[in-house]
C-alpha cells in the first residue's frame, strides 16, 4: 500500500513578510505591535550601524505620535482606578499646627487621605535628602504638598482638598539668595545654614593679573527662574499589589534612580519596586527625580486600588523643579589689545527650598563661567543658597546657559569699552587646539574660532557694520 | 447626567455624562479616544485640539453638551485603514514630532487650515499653529511638513519638496 504523502504547500519564511526595519535583526522579538490601524510600524534598528550624517532621519516613534496612538501615562487606566490630588500649602514658610482631614474623608467618593507623617521615610533628593514628599511639621515653600486625597473621580478629589483644614503658624521667610547668605538671615533648613554647596575654581594668580591689566571691567548679570513646561504634566499610576509589590508607571526620566528613591521612602527592599518608564511628553530635566510616586503608592496600599496622579499646570509651575536664577558678578582685566589677563567670577545660585540637582548645576556653572576663552589667572567662587521658593533643579544645560549669558554680555561690554569689534575680541581670546580649560583639561578638536568666522561670514557680520 | 449625541470620526456616538464634562473628557474617558491630550486645561497649549464642524477647537474649553449634534474629528479619525493622512505622512517623513504630546493637536490645526486654504503661506501656517505649543520647539519642521502635505493634497508630488 502506498500512501500519498501530501506535501505541505511551501511556506514563506515569516521573516519575508516583516515590515521595513524588522527584517534586519532577527534576534529582536518579531512581535507586531498591536495597533488598530493595519499600517506597518517602524521598529528601531537595534545595534545596527547605519549611516547618519547627511541622511534624513525618521523617528521610530514618529508614526504612532502622528496617529495619536502613543500611550502616555494619562492615556492609561486600570480597572477601579482612583484619582489622586495633592493639597498645596500656599504659604512660603510656616509651622503646621494641625491638619484636619475628617471632613474630606467623610465625603462620598473619597477613598483615602494621606498626610506626611504616614510616609515611612518622608524625605528624598538626588544628592541631599532634604525634600519631604508631603510637608509634615514645616512648610518650606508655597508649592509644598501637605495632604493627598484619592477619590473615584478627579473632581471629587479636588473638592476634597478644599475640605482639608490645615492650621499654619507663619514663620519668617527669605526670598533673595544674596540676603539669605548674610549673617542672621532666616535659616530655611535650621539649624543648617542657607549656603548648602560651594564650588571654587582657581587658576594662576588673579590679583597679579589684575595688577598687570590695562583696564578692568566689572558687571553684574542676573537670570530669572524658568519652568520646563513640558506639555505633558508629571503623571504616574501606582499599584500596591496584595503580594506587597509596588508597580509604578511614571513619566519619570530616570527610573533607576527613581526606583531607589521610592524603595527608600517606602522602606521596602528595592526588589519590591517595579518602575515602568513610559514615553515621556517632554522632560527637559524637570522629570529627573521622583515627585508624587511614593504618595500614590501609599494611597494605593490604603485603598487596594490603582491610583493615578497628574499634576495640574499650576502645580507644574509651583511644585516641580525650575531653572536656577543666578546672580553673576564678573570682573575682568584686559591688556590694550583686549587680551584677557585675569577674571574673577562670583555666582550665587538661588536653590529654592530644596537641593534637587543643585550640586550638579553649581559645578557645571562654575566650571563653564569663564567662557571658552584662554584665561591664565582665574578665580571662580560659586554658592547655591536655600530660599523659601520653588526648588530649582536640572534643566537643559545645568547652569551653562545662565553663565553663557553673563560672560558673553560681559565680553560685549569689554569690546565696547576698548572700541574693539566684538568678533575680534572673541577670536583673540578663544580656545584653540590644545588650550586648557579652567580645570586643566586639555582640549582637542576645538573649533570655536572656525565656528565664529563661518557664522560671521554667513550672516554678513562685516557688511552690517 | 445629560445625554449627548454627536458624530465622532464619522460614527454617531452617545454618552450619558455629568453636565460639567468637557468635550475632551468625553472623548478621552467615555469614547476612549486618548489622542487629544490634556496639557494645561485652560486653552493655552492646544494639545487638546479637535475639529468640530470644520473648525479647530480646544476640547478642554468646550463642554460635551455644546458638541451635541455636531461632527467631531479627532486624530484617530484621520488615517484610513490603509493609509496615513498626507499630513501624518509628512510629519513622519520630516520627523516633525519629538516627544509627540502636542502632535495630534498640531496635525488637526494643520488639517483645519488646509481644508480652508489649500496653499497657505508660511505666515498663514504660523498663524494656524499659534494656538499649539510645542515645548520641544520643533516648529520649523512642522511648518515644512505642513507645506509638504499641502503640496501632496493639491495633487503635486511629494518629491518636489525640498
Amino acid at each position: 500500500m502506498t500512501t500519498k504523502v501530501k506535501t505541505a504547500k511551501k511556506q514563506k519564511s515569516p521573516a519575508m513578510d516583516l515590515p521595513r526595519g524588522m527584517e534586519v535583526n532577527l534576534r529582536l522579538p518579531t512581535v507586531m505591535p498591536p495597533v488598530p490601524y493595519p499600517i506597518e510600524t517602524l521598529v528601531p534598528k537595534v545595534r545596527q550601524q547605519t549611516p547618519a550624517v547627511g541622511q534624513r532621519a525618521t523617528r521610530p516613534d514618529g508614526r504612532l505620535h502622528g496617529l495619536g496612538q502613543t500611550k502616555y501615562i494619562d492615556d492609561m487606566s486600570f480597572p477601579g482606578m482612583l484619582h489622586a490630588k495633592i493639597k498645596r500649602a500656599g504659604i512660603a514658610s510656616a509651622r503646621i499646627k494641625s491638619i484636619d482631614t475628617s471632613a474630606a474623608e467623610a465625603m462620598p467618593g473619597v477613598m483615602a487621605v494621606l498626610i506626611g507623617r504616614e510616609i515611612p521615610v518622608n524625605s528624598f533628593g538626588p544628592s541631599f535628602q532634604d525634600q519631604p514628599l508631603l510637608a509634615d511639621e514645616l512648610v518650606f515653600h508655597a508649592g509644598d504638598g501637605v495632604a493627598a486625597v484619592a477619590a473615584v473621580t478627579e473632581q471629587i478629589a479636588i473638592e476634597a482638598l478644599e475640605k482639608i483644614k490645615v492650621e499654619y503658624e507663619p514663620l519668617p521667610a527669605i526670598f533673595d539668595p544674596v540676603e539669605a547668605m548674610k549673617e542672621g538671615a532666616h535659616k530655611v533648613h535650621a539649624p543648617n545654614g542657607n549656603v548648602y554647596a560651594t564650588k571654587v575654581v582657581k587658576k594662576g594668580d588673579v590679583e597679579a593679573g589684575f595688577a598687570a591689566s590695562h583696564r578692568i571691567f566689572e558687571g553684574t548679570f542676573r537670570t530669572q527662574m524658568v519652568e520646563h513646561v513640558p506639555i505633558e504634566p508629571h503623571a504616574a499610576i501606582a499599584t500596591w499589589d496584595p503580594n506587597g509589590r509596588v508597580t509604578i508607571y511614571t513619566s519619570l526620566g530616570r527610573i533607576t534612580l527613581g526606583r531607589a528613591d521610592v524603595a527608600r521612602t517606602l522602606k521596602l527592599p528595592i526588589n519590591r519596586i517595579r518602575l515602568i518608564g513610559t514615553i515621556v511628553g517632554g522632560n527637559f530635566g524637570g522629570k529627573n527625580e521622583i515627585t508624587q510616586e511614593p504618595i500614590l503608592a501609599l494611597l494605593s496600599r490604603k485603598t487596594g486600588r490603582s491610583v493615578k496622579g497628574v499634576y495640574s499646570r499650576e502645580e507644574e509651575f509651583i511644585s516641580s523643579t525650575t531653572r536656577h536664577p543666578i546672580i553673576m558678578d564678573y570682573k575682568t582685566g584686559v591688556d590694550k589689545d583686549g587680551r584677557i589677563l585675569a577674571r574673577k567670577v562670583r555666582l550665587v545660585l538661588d536653590g529654592g527650598a530644596y537641593c534637587s540637582w543643585s550640586e550638579t548645576t553649581l559645578g557645571k556653572a562654575a566650571i563653564l563661567s569663564a567662557g571658552p576663552y584662554n584665561i591664565e589667572n582665574l578665580h571662580v567662587e560659586a554658592y547655591v543658597v536655600y530660599t523659601n521658593k520653588t526648588m530649582t533643579g536640572a534643566m537643559r544645560g545645568f547652569g551653562a546657559p545662565q553663565v553663557c549669558f553673563a560672560y558673553e554680555s560681559h565680553m560685549d561690554d569689554i569690546a565696547e569699552g576698548l572700541n574693539i569689534d566684538p568678533l575680534e575680541i572673541r577670536l583673540l581670546n578663544a580656545f584653540g587646539e590644545g588650550s586648557a580649560s579652567p580645570t586643566g583639561q586639555v582640549l582637542h578638536s576645538v573649533v570655536v574660532r572656525d565656528t565664529l568666522l563661518k557664522a560671521a561670514e554667513r550672516f554678513g557680520w562685516k557688511e552690517s557694520r | 447626567m445629560t445625554q449627548v449625541t454627536m458624530i465622532v470620526n464619522g460614527d454617531s456616538r452617545t454618552a450619558s455624562v455629568p453636565p460639567e464634562t468637557t468635550l475632551l473628557m468625553l472623548l478621552r474617558e467615555h469614547f476612549n479616544l486618548t489622542g487629544a491630550k490634556l496639557g494645561c486645561d485652560v486653552g493655552d497649549c492646544g494639545a487638546c485640539t479637535v475639529i468640530v464642524d470644520g473648525k479647530p477647537v480646544n476640547a478642554c474649553l468646550m463642554l460635551a453638551v455644546q458638541a451635541e449634534g455636531r461632527s467631531v474629528l479627532t486624530i484617530e479619525g484621520l488615517a484610513t485603514q490603509n493609509e496615513l493622512h498626507p499630513i501624518q505622512k509628512a510629519f513622519e517623513d520630516q520627523a516633525s514630532l519629538q516627544c509627540g504630546f502636542c502632535g495630534p493637536g498640531v496635525i488637526l490645526s494643520a488639517k483645519a487650515l488646509l481644508d480652508n486654504i489649500p496653499d497657505p503661506s508660511k505666515q498663514e501656517i504660523r498663524d494656524a499653529l499659534s494656538g499649539n505649543l510645542c515645548r520641544c520647539t520643533g516648529y520649523t519642521k512642522m511648518i515644512e511638513a505642513i507645506q509638504e502635505s499641502a503640496r501632496v493634497l493639491r495633487g503635486g508630488s511629494a518629491d518636489q519638496a525640498v
